[in-house]
């Protein structure tokens, strides 16, 4: 076994090329913590306009087809862009962005090449973004369960009526994806239709939601959602990517995807920063670090973050490897989210109240902690509850149904 | 970056399960486990004409000199029984314990016996107090007529009652370090070993009364005896995980196949959610001690400083193991304790390897240590 990337001469040389260019583009200030809602949506435009510089190499989704506007590049160059990208605390993409890693899976399997031609390099070059419209008042973990949002076709359209909740993110969104029932009346997992549309056609609105997370626009992660509202929008047949009624096919490429199957490499910052906070605070005259109990809390919480990059970067090896995959994706997600859950209250341990406030004074990590007490809770219902991750291990494992599921294909996707 | 086998250890692990399938099933695991000693001499000698003895000791010992990570494989094999016998306490941590702490002439004269299964090690460190530290090691010799001789207790000895030579650490100065290594003979005059009765798997007492042991005894340098063990017990401890890994996998499997086949309620139990839970609980460790202890032997094969993966991979193990049995009796009920199943020879291992070599609280602590918290 190798658990390292070995770099070639050419691959050393590439990344010194990714490190001058990103020193040269990336602009400081997007590094800032936003003031106020207007400073949030500048710094969000910065985000998108490094986006589109990025998009524009080949950098932006750099294992995603050439053809279609991505990178085109192996998964080795990808890793050097991330672990560059990652030295200013940024990921690919610098903000939330749904389309280039899911739903152009989705599209890339099932759409046709007029629809890859016409959705993917939009996405790919960082011109748009695109937010995952899934959950709706009714149909959550039961997300096969789509009825509010229904798309019937007129003529050459589809008409889109509905509600969608807990989508997207701050600032708005130039595309959207959704699922749509289209047979009321159809069996479960076949009444569903998979569309790639604008965001800005009429009849759509946005509300967001007042919701315990925080940071509006925190690379692929987000705090804050939006309830999006349709009322008769009007779209044309050609955004129904994969057929009618097979949406809920469409959708399992990127559910398994979003379920962890594809897996990580990099480090942990809520890690790095908490051993660092406690090195540098003291306690009674003496570092936390150098406290027992805090050491004996630290060094389990770092065990959860070894054995969570260990099973990232298993996944990260199949995928790349092309092994077959079974429980793995779902396991990753399980253990992240239980991991970040059970995290708030080790940190708050070790921490102490420090943890819970963003003072500048008082507070811990300039907030980074504060965060990691919201966000780990926040955490545990996107892309699937902890109990839908392992109800999907369950299955893959080959208990609760008679046969064993297979893990949805995503290579074709890469 | 390549997380799969190489194809020469597939080899070996074909030809590993095979070898446990044919010759150490779960009625003779079960058979072995109330006897006095871990070592079948059937089976020991088999597995010494594979080689599986000397697998990491050097070639110029008589060993094959293979890579940890290539001897893991095996380990893995044998943890699924688990197989009992002194594989590890004599070919691993007993021949690392050699190879750091003695001097060549002794490395020439002991180690080729190791590899040919006609000298079996048993490594003695910890004492009534049950410390890992170098703290725990008080038992110290009295010098006559340039000898040594052996007064007290060693406890918690893996597979004494097994061994033909003990590895003995003694304290022999001040320093918190002062600790010598004695090769004492199992059957010398004085000498009585004893398998600890209860819900331990041959971990052992051995007693000193007044054991006289030539000057000649001493391993190595005088005093070099605690670096000589962490040096081997470093590599030593991973192997030891591997065991608990394809022992966990075993477990793992059992316990699907049991969830699947028993029928209540008129289903097989696995559709029940809670019955799942516990098969999740035990994947979510199986993996955990498995990743763990990969990395920890790839650093070591590899040259890279292991100190802190280690002692995380044994810290992982031992508390999987003992969750994974646990999980597996939640899922098997009264066919989980019916001793013939076979569950429960792993239940009784996981809680002597949870504290075997140190607890995962002491292993925890060494770790922090050695990332420089």
């Amino acid at each position: 076994m190798d658990f390292e990337v070995t770099y070639t001469e050419e691959q050393q040389r590439f990344r010194r090329e990714v490190r001058a260019w990103l020193e040269a583009n990336v602009p400081a200030s997007v590094q800032r913590t936003p003031v106020s809602a207007e400073d949030n949506y500048q710094r969000y435009l910065e985000l998108r306009a490094l986006g589109r510089k990025l998009g524009a190499k080949g950098w932006l989704y750099p294992t995603a087809p050439a053809k279609y506007g991505g990178g085109g590049l192996d998964v080795d160059h990808a890793i050097i862009l991330e672990e560059e990208v990652d030295r200013f605390d940024l990921s690919l993409p610098p903000y939330y962005d749904s389309g280039g890693r899911l739903g152009s899976a989705s599209i890339l399997v099932w759409g046709t090449e007029e629809q890859r031609q016409t959705f993917l390099p939009p996405i790919y070059r960082g011109e748009v973004r695109t937010w995952q419209l899934l959950t709706e008042p009714g149909a959550g973990s039961d997300l096969a369960g789509v009825r509010m949002t229904t798309a019937v076709r007129d003529g050459d359209d589809y008409i889109i009526k509905g509600q969608k909740i807990f989508v997207g993110s701050d600032n708005g969104t130039d595309r959207i994806w959704l699922i749509a029932c289209t047979d009321p009346k159809g069996k479960r997992h076949e009444n569903l239709s998979w569309f790639m549309i604008d965001a800005k056609l009429p009849g759509i609105s946005m509300q967001p939601m007042e919701l315990m997370g925080t940071g509006g626009e925190g690379g692929t992660d987000s705090g804050v959602k939006q309830t999006v509202f349709f009322d008769d929008v009007r779209v044309p047949a050609f955004s129904l990517v994969g057929g009618e009624n097979k949406g809920w096919t469409v959708a399992t490429t990127h559910l398994e995807l979003e379920h962890g199957g594809g897996g990580r490499i990099g480090r942990n910052r809520v890690w790095d920063r908490l051993l660092r906070y406690c090195q540098e605070t003291k306690r009674d005259g003496m570092p936390l670090s150098q406290q027992q109990d805090v050491r004996d809390s630290l060094a389990d919480i770092y065990i959860k973050t070894e054995v969570q990059r260990l099973f990232g970067l298993r996944n990260f090896w199949l995928t790349y490897a092309r092994k077959p995959k079974s429980y793995e994706g779902p396991q990753l997600s399980y253990f992240r989210k239980t991991t970040g859950l059970w995290m708030t209250g080790a940190i708050l341990d070790a921490v102490g109240p420090a943890a819970l406030t963003t003072d500048p004074a008082w507070g811990s990590a300039a907030g980074f902690l504060e965060t990691q007490q919201r966000n780990g809770i926040v955490s545990v219902h996107p892309g699937g509850t902890t109990d839908i991750q392992r109800v999907q291990m369950a299955r893959r494992i080959g208990i609760g149904r008679s046969t064993r599921e297979k893990a949805g294909t995503v290579h074709g996707a890469e | 970056m390549d997380l799969g086998l190489t194809e020469s250890q597939e080899l070996l692990r074909t030809t590993a399960r095979s070898f446990m399938e044919r010759e150490a099933p779960v009625d003779v695991i079960v058979g072995l486990q109330k006897r006095e000693s871990s070592l079948d001499p059937d089976l020991w000698k088999k597995a010494a004409q594979l080689g599986w003895l000397g697998i990491i000791i050097p070639t110029e010992y008589g060993g094959s000199g293979e890579r940890l990570s290539d001897a893991a494989v095996l380990y893995e094999e044998m943890g699924r029984g688990p197989l009992p016998g002194p594989f590890f306490s004599s070919g691993v941590l007993g021949a690392l314990t050699v190879l750091e702490g003695a001097t060549e002439e002794q490395r020439r004269r002991m180690l080729p016996g190791v590899a040919r299964g006609e000298r079996v090690l048993a490594v003695a460190i910890t004492e009534p107090n049950a410390s890992w530290g170098p703290g725990g090691i008080t038992l110290a010799p009295q010098g006559r007529n340039g000898s040594y001789v052996l007064n007290g207790t060693k406890l918690f000895v893996a597979d004494a009652t097994s061994a033909t030579d003990l590895l003995v650490a003694v304290r022999t100065g001040e320093g918190p370090t002062d600790v010598s290594l004695l090769h004492v003979d199992a059957k010398a005059r004085g000498v009585t070993t004893r398998r600890l009765p209860g819900f331990v798997s041959w971990q052992c007492e051995v007693s000193f009364d007044n054991v006289v042991v030539p000057a000649s005894a001493l391993l190595g340098e005088a005093q070099r005896g605690w670096t000589a063990l962490s040096r081997a017990l470093e590599r030593a401890l991973p192997l030891l995980c591997a065991y608990i890994v394809g022992a966990c996998q075993a477990v793992y499997e059992k316990s699907v196949a049991y969830t699947q086949a028993r029928v209540q309620f008129g289903v097989p139990i696995g559709r029940f959610q809670r019955v799942q839970d516990h098969v999740i609980r035990l994947v979510n460790h199986l993996d955990s001690a498995r990743w763990t202890t990969w990395e920890a032997l790839w650093k070591l094969d590899t040259g890279r400083p292991a100190t802190a993966s280690v002692h995380l991979a044994k810290a992982v193990a031992s508390e999987a193991y003992l969750d994974v049995c646990n999980a597996a009796h939640e899922v098997h009920a009264g066919m989980g304790v019916l001793v013939e199943y076979g569950l429960v020879a792993h239940t009784q291992m996981s809680r002597t390897l949870f504290h075997y070599l140190g607890e995962p609280r002491w292993h925890k602590r060494q770790m922090a240590n050695a990332l420089d918290w």
